[in-house]
């Protein structure tokens, strides 16, 4: 049996293990009330973590579309990285699958001699890794951004009273 | 293979674990993008001499600072200024008493919900004052300190006070949750005006507020820079329905005074909401006046001190005083109806002129008792009510490009019940509108997180978290029945919604209600638009007279 197919047998299981690491990066109180709460409406955070573990699980075993794990390592980057975490901490999550693997594997796996196979399946969790680090500063140069553009936005009406933006619709300059 | 490290080694430099500490000892990260910058020393030192002794001393500090510089007596001002206003304010000191920490609304708070902060449960958040309030005020508390959770007042427990009271938008979901409808909001309005005693406050509140106290607006603009900007409007109004509107100002004697916040004049998109309220008046040919000192309907009085926001609401009855206006029609706002519905009659009501009466539309007739006390009508009461009687020429199709959504803005929608109107006039103007999923929307909605002077982007990390319950809903209607605008009625909303739009929901754009209005209102029988109120053109015009070409791209 490969080890993707093994991995693939306890996906589900794996998936909400994996989940559980990454609610703990979080307050104690916190994880009680977001695992309590199961509404996705009244617990984003609680809920995009359940559903990126999952999906992203299945994502790596068919290891076929790297968008769709793109779009689903955004869901949770974008929430951590607005979050008061460092950017270490931010994308710690995508280690915590790093460190599920390797509690639940390494040491049968090292009495089969079989540890070839579980760095091979690491490499692609670097993957992840490394795709993370694009999406956590895409988010944050996304904010900077947006600071710019808030503050010029307040102020519109009075930036074009002082002539200080150029109207070219209706420029009546002579040149 | 040895040499592989063990996982948890592997893991050790790694820093992925929450404090261990308890909640109320795990220590505050004071490093900037926690805080707001605190207000310019001449903006306190104006305050103070029109409002003295409630300032503590105007001076430069930092939150990131060891030394705040406090007074030297501070710990005395806060804790008799705590007891006078548990004397003053019976809320409070109920408030205080009555919570059981049933945790009912401890996940209630958008900031809780985004950030996973337990200083931000609104309980936990509550506590931080009431354990002062048990330490300091009750004999349990002063005995048996560590098992009743009290504390005294020192200088980390009023730091704390000023990162968490000011991750509060005193949006009062919370308050929907509790049995005991403990309001939050108000303590957290309590703390803040103990916090300004001893002088810590924050710019982005105290700048517009000084400024409102001179000219009537939150950026300091002046009658004559106003009626500029106005007039600004005025012509591209003409631009776009080719109708040139009156925009009255200063004005005596017309029945209504029109008051709205100032970022509809001065703040893209709000202007587009302004320039809907008049082409509606002039359509109607209402009789009103705009005024250039009641030039702002926002009151950040109300984040500041009781003081403040009842000196700030006066100019409301006396602009509509001197101008002789029977009664004020208000525009898109949302802390402004909260002033105006919950304290306006108590704080000033008695400065309401003679010729001063219930509003009733012009109109249609209709008398709107709900504003009796305080001869102050919503714009969207009013509107809904013009539709219903058929008033309005409307052609929803030009709207068609849009699917619209709505954002009720927590001060109109749970302080004061203004539900339904807002949608009844979307749907009137609109032929695609969508809900949010019902556990984010009328009482329950979700705050945009800029609400109560938050709004400022050095906290933007803070506001995006906090966006986050409201985005994430969004996000649902955007991708589910592909709305691609989300309309609200305050002008904080306008503001914030953007950059939360687009972060948790890129392309959907934000938007005031009138401006929905006024695109789809139809001047006169045949009118053809070929632009919306942002001069952008409606989706199968061509715009023939397009041939411009930028300067730099013609041929030398």
């Amino acid at each position: 049996m490969t080890f993707e197919s093994q991995l693939a047998e306890r996906k589900a299981e794996l998936a909400e293990k994996w989940a559980d690491l990454v609610l703990r990066t979080y307050p104690k109180e916190t994880q009680k009330v977001w695992g309590r709460q199961k509404d996705r409406f009244q617990n984003p955070v609680g809920a995009t973590i359940i559903e990126t573990t999952r999906e992203l699980m299945d994502l790596i075993l068919e290891w076929a579309d790297a968008e769709g794990i793109a779009r689903s390592l955004d869901k949770l980057i974008r929430i951590r990285s607005v979050q008061d975490f460092s950017p270490s901490q931010a994308l710690s999550f995508v280690f915590l699958l790093k460190k599920l693997l390797r509690d639940e594997f390494f040491q049968p796996m090292k009495a089969e001699g079989g540890l070839e196979e579980l760095m091979r399946f690491e490499a692609k969790v670097d993957n992840l890794a490394m795709m993370s680090f694009d999406i956590y500063t895409k988010s944050r140069e996304m904010i900077y951004r947006m600071r710019v553009d808030e503050v010029k936005r307040a102020q519109s009406s009075l930036l074009r009273k002082a002539g200080l933006v150029a109207d070219v619709a209706v420029d009546s300059s002579a040149d | 293979m040895s040499n592989i490290p063990k996982a948890d080694e592997l893991f050790k430099s790694i820093d992925y674990t929450p404090p261990v500490t308890g909640w109320m000892e795990t220590p505050v990260d004071f490093s900037p993008g926690h805080w707001c910058y605190p207000a310019k020393p001449e903006k306190i030192e104006y305050m103070e001499s029109k409002l003295p002794g409630l300032w503590g001393p105007a001076r430069q500090w930092l939150p990131s600072d060891a030394d705040w510089k406090l007074p030297p007596n501070w710990k005395e001002t806060v804790v008799n200024g705590f007891r006078e206003r548990l004397k003053k304010f019976r809320t409070l000191q109920l408030f205080m008493d009555i919570c059981v920490r049933c945790g009912a609304c401890a996940d209630k708070c958008h900031y809780f919900i985004g950030s996973g902060d337990p200083k931000n449960m609104p309980v936990l958040r509550a506590e931080l004052m009431r354990s002062v309030y048990r330490g300091e005020f009750t004999l349990a508390g002063k005995i048996l300190s560590k098992l009743t959770g009290s504390r005294v007042m020192e200088e980390h427990v009023l730091k704390e006070w000023f990162i968490y009271f000011y991750q509060c938008t005193q949006c009062r979901r919370c308050s929907l949750f509790c049995p005991y409808g403990i309001d939050t909001a108000e303590m957290t309005m309590m703390a803040r005006e103990l916090m300004h005693l001893v002088g810590l406050n924050t710019n982005w509140i105290m700048e517009p507020v000084s400024n409102c106290n001179i000219t009537g607006n939150h950026l300091g603009i002046q009658p004559h820079a106003f009626k500029d900007i106005v007039d600004f409007m005025v012509d591209d109004i003409e631009e776009v329905t080719g109708r040139r509107v009156k925009a009255p100002l200063n004005e005596k004697g017309h029945e209504i005074l029109f008051i709205t916040p100032s970022g509809d004049v001065f703040a893209d998109p709000g202007i587009y909401t302004f320039m809907g309220y008049l082409l509606l008046f002039d359509y109607l040919d209402l009789d009103y006046t705009m005024s250039t000192y009641a030039s702002e309907g926002g009151n950040f009085g109300s984040f500041t001190n009781n003081e403040v926001m009842k000196k700030l609401n006066a100019k409301m009855y006396a602009e509509a005083n001197r101008l002789g206006c029977k009664w004020i029609l208000g525009g898109e706002c949302g802390h402004m109806w909260r002033v105006v519905h919950q304290y306006m009659d108590t704080m000033n009501g008695d400065t309401q002129g003679p010729q001063m009466t219930t509003p009733k539309s012009p109109i249609t007739g209709t008398v709107f008792d709900t504003a009796a006390a305080t001869k102050m009508l919503h714009i969207v009461e009013f509107t809904a009510d013009l539709i219903k009687h058929g008033k309005l020429n409307l052609d929803p199709s030009r709207n068609d490009h849009l699917r619209v959504t709505f954002h009720d803005s927590c001060n109109p929608a749970r302080g004061m019940g203004l539900l339904d109107e807002p949608r009844y006039v979307l749907k009137h103007v609109c032929n695609h509108f969508f809900e949010m999923p019902p556990q984010t929307t009328r009482e329950q909605t979700f705050c945009c997180a800029g609400g109560s002077g938050l709004n400022t982007d050095e906290i933007m990390e803070i506001r995006l978290r906090g966006g986050l319950p409201r985005g994430n809903a969004l996000r649902y209607v955007q991708e589910k029945h592909g709305v691609n605008l989300m309309a609200c009625i305050c002008a904080i909303d306008r503001a914030t919604l953007i950059p939360l739009a687009d972060y948790w929901a890129p392309g959907v754009t934000i938007s005031g209600t009138h401006e929905l209005v006024a695109n789809a209102l139809v001047l006169e029988e045949g009118e053809v638009r070929k632009m919306d109120m942002r001069q952008e053109p409606l989706p199968g015009v061509e715009d023939e007279d397009d041939d411009w070409t930028p300067p730099n791209m013609e041929e030398a």
